[in-house]
C-alpha cells in the first residue's frame, strides 16, 4: 500500500524533520517477560524489542498471548485480579513494572486501541476530549476545540464529523467508530499505539481505510499490532513477531518472515498448515 | 397457522388481559365511581354507615346510612412509603452495585450476588413477619424515640415517635425489597455492557474513580431509571409485608414520619372481609374503585418515568 494514495482527509503532516527519522532507536525493550493468570502461565521469557516509529505485527494462532503480551505493554492486565507479570519491560529506559511507577503516566504515553470499537456513550467531540479532560490537557476551549479538530483529521474521520460533532458517537457506522476511538487515543498525544486487532469486525473497505490509518500514524507514533490477519502484516507492518503458546519464535523483517522464515514452525504457519 | 400469527396471537393475550382487568374494574366500580364523586379522591372517610339499618337512596343507588368513601388517607399512605422507600432504595442500590462489580474479586461477587438477589426472592409476607417481630420492636422503642429527639429540627422528624408501625417503617421495608432490583440490573451492566468503555477509560489514563465516575455511571443512567421504574411499581403494588408493618390507619393522615399509615394494596385486603358485610354491595365496588385508582396511579408513574427517560435522552443528546 502506498502511502501517497492516501486521501485527503489525512492532512495531519508531521514536520518533515520527523519524516527522515530512521526506525532505529528502542522504545520498547522486553526481556525474560513471564506472565501469569493466578496459577497459569500463559507467557515465557519473552524477548522482543520494538523500534522507533515502526510497525511491529503480532501474529500467532488464537490463544497465543499474543494479546496478553500487548495488554503488558500499559499494563492493562493489572485490572484482572490474580494476573501477574515477571521480567523486565522498559519502555524508554524505565521499567514499567518497577514498584511505584505511575501507571496512568504510562498509559498516558502508551495508548490502545481495541478490537471491538468502545466509543463512550457521549458525543463524537466528547469522546475525543475526554482523555483531555481527565489527564487536564487542554487549558480552554478553544485549545480543546484544536486538539479535538487534530486528532480527528489525523483519524482521518474529520471532513466525515465535522458538522455533526455534538451527535452521539454510537450513531456513528462501525468503522468510524473505530477511527474515533484511534482519534481518542491521538488526542492525549501518546508516543506509542497498541492495537489489538482493531480491524477484526470491520468490513474489507474499512478495514483496508484503518490500515492506510496505521500507515500514516507511523510517521508520528511507534505501532505495536496484533492481527490474525497475515496479509495485514505483511501490508502494513515493518517488522513480524511470530507467537506460539506463549513463546516468540522469531522476530525479523516482515519481508524476510513472509519469504523465508528461518523456523519450521513460522513457515508451517505462514503456509496455513496450522492456525 | 403460521408461527408468525401463533405469536400475535400470545402476545396479544396478554395485552388484552391487561385490558379485561382495568374494563373489569371499571365497570365494576362504576356504580361506585358515580356515588362516591370526585370526593372519593379528596375526603378522607372510609365508613360503611350503619350496617344494621336499612337501606336508603342516595343517587338512585341503595347504600347504609352514614356511609361515606374518601380514600385521601390511602393515597397519601401508598405515595409516601413508596417515596420513602425509591429514595432510600437508589443510593443504596447503586452503591452496592458499585462495591459488587467494582470493589468484590470475581470469584466472591459471584456469591455476594447471589444473596442480594435472593433478597428478592424472599416472599413479601417474610419481609413482613421479620419486620413485625424483628424490625418494629427495635425501631419503636429505640431508634424511632432517638430520632424524634435528636432529628427533630428535620422537617417531620418531630413529634410523637409512635409504637414502630406506621410510614418510615413501611419505607425501610419496602427499600430492602426493591434494593436487589436496582443492584442486580446496575451491577450486570457495570460488569458486562460496559466492560469494554472501563478498558477505554483505563487505556486513556483514567484512574478507576474518574473511569466510574465519568464514563460508567453516566452509561449506567438509563439502566439505573429503568430499574427504578421497576422498583417504584412493586413498591405501589406491594401489599402483605406493609399490611403487617404500616399500622393499618383508618381516615388519618400521617403527621410525620412515625405515624401509622395504610397503602391501598394492603386496605384491599384489610377491608375487604367487613366489605362483603355490606348488603348494598357499594362497598366492595368501592373497594374495586380502590384497586382501578392504584392501577391508574401504576401507568400514570410508568409512564411519566418512561418520558422522563425519552426526553432525558433526547435532553442529553442535545446538550453533548
Amino acid at each position: 500500500m502506498n502511502p501517497t494514495s492516501l486521501p485527503p482527509a489525512l492532512h495531519f503532516t508531521p514536520p518533515a524533520a520527523a519524516n527522515r527519522v530512521e526506525p532505529g532507536r528502542p522504545v520498547i525493550g522486553v526481556r525474560g517477560l513471564d506472565f501469569f493468570y493466578g496459577p497459569a502461565q500463559v507467557l515465557f521469557g519473552i524477548e522482543l524489542q520494538v523500534r522507533e516509529r515502526e510497525i511491529l505485527a503480532l501474529i500467532g494462532p488464537s490463544g497465543c498471548g499474543k494479546s496478553t503480551f500487548l495488554r503488558c505493554l500499559n499494563r492493562m492486565n493489572d485490572t484482572i485480579p490474580g494476573a501477574h507479570a515477571r521480567g523486565l519491560v522498559e519502555i524508554d529506559g524505565h521499567n514499567i513494572y518497577a514498584p511505584h511507577t505511575n501507571v496512568i503516566g504510562l498509559r498516558r504515553k502508551v495508548g490502545m486501541i481495541f478490537q471491538r470499537s468502545n466509543p463512550f456513550p457521549f458525543s463524537i467531540a466528547e469522546n475525543v476530549a475526554y482523555g483531555l479532560k481527565i489527564n487536564g490537557l487542554a487549558k480552554n476551549r478553544s485549545e480543546r476545540m484544536a486538539r479535538i479538530e487534530s486528532s480527528l483529521r489525523a483519524a482521518g474521520l474529520w471532513d466525515e464529523v465535522k458538522d455533526r460533532l455534538n451527535k452521539p458517537a454510537l450513531s456513528l457506522s462501525g468503522g468510524q467508530q473505530q477511527r474515533l476511538c484511534i482519534a481518542r487515543a491521538l488526542a492525549i498525544e501518546p508516543e506509542i499505539l497498541l492495537m489489538d486487532e482493531p480491524a477484526s469486525a470491520l468490513d474489507p473497505i474499512t478495514t483496508t481505510r484503518i490500515e492506510e490509518l496505521a500507515l500514516e500514524l507511523k510517521t508520528r507514533y511507534t505501532i505495536v499490532i496484533v492481527t490474525h490477519n497475515l496479509q495485514q502484516a505483511a501490508r502494513i507492518s515493518d517488522r513480524t513477531s511470530f507467537f506460539l503458546m506463549g513463546r516468540v519464535v522469531e522476530t525479523d523483517s516482515t519481508q524476510r518472515m513472509f519469504t523465508n522464515p528461518s523456523r519450521k514452525e513460522t513457515e508451517d504457519y505462514i503456509t496455513g498448515r496450522f492456525g | 397457522m403460521k408461527f408468525r400469527h401463533l405469536i400475535a396471537v400470545l402476545a396479544s393475550v396478554v395485552a388484552l388481559a391487561l385490558l379485561a382487568i382495568v374494563v373489569f374494574l371499571a365497570v365494576y366500580s362504576w356504580p361506585a365511581i358515580r356515588m362516591n364523586g370526585a370526593g372519593f379522591l379528596r375526603r378522607n372517610t372510609w365508613n360503611l354507615g350503619n350496617l344494621y339499618s336499612d337501606p336508603i337512596l342516595r343517587h338512585g343507588r341503595e347504600v347504609m346510612p352514614g356511609a361515606s368513601y374518601g380514600i385521601l388517607f390511602l393515597i397519601a399512605g401508598t405515595l409516601l412509603s413508596t417515596l420513602i422507600a425509591v429514595i432510600l432504595a437508589i443510593p443504596v442500590g447503586v452503591g452496592a452495585a458499585i462495591f459488587l462489580a467494582e470493589a468484590v474479586p470475581a470469584g466472591m461477587r459471584s456469591w455476594i450476588s447471589f444473596f442480594v438477589e435472593m433478597l428478592a426472592a424472599i416472599p413479601s409476607v417474610v419481609f413482613g413477619l421479620w419486620g413485625y417481630v424483628v424490625v418494629i420492636p427495635f425501631l419503636g422503642h429505640h431508634l424511632y424515640p432517638w430520632m424524634a429527639h435528636h432529628l427533630k429540627f428535620i422537617p417531620f422528624f418531630a413529634g410523637h415517635s409512635g409504637s414502630g408501625y406506621g410510614l418510615l417503617t413501611a419505607g425501610l421495608v419496602l427499600c430492602l425489597m426493591i434494593v436487589p432490583l436496582i443492584t442486580a440490573t446496575l451491577r450486570d451492566a457495570l460488569v458486562t455492557q460496559l466492560a469494554t468503555q472501563r478498558d477505554a477509560s483505563l487505556a486513556l489514563g483514567a484512574s478507576r474513580f474518574e473511569t466510574l465516575w465519568s464514563v460508567l455511571l453516566p452509561g449506567a443512567r438509563r439502566v439505573l431509571i429503568g430499574s427504578s421504574i421497576l422498583a417504584t411499581g412493586r413498591a405501589l403494588g406491594e401489599t402483605m409485608a406493609v399490611l403487617m408493618i404500616s399500622g393499618n390507619a383508618l381516615n388519618y393522615l400521617p403527621r410525620n414520619i412515625y405515624s401509622p399509615i395504610s397503602t391501598m394494596a394492603s386496605f384491599i385486603v384489610s377491608q375487604l372481609d367487613s366489605a362483603l358485610q355490606d348488603p348494598t354491595g357499594i362497598a366492595v365496588r368501592s373497594l374495586a374503585e380502590v384497586a382501578l385508582v392504584l392501577c391508574v396511579i401504576s401507568v400514570v408513574v410508568n409512564g411519566a418515568a418512561r418520558l422522563l427517560i425519552y426526553y432525558h435522552g433526547r435532553w442529553s443528546a442535545r446538550m453533548a
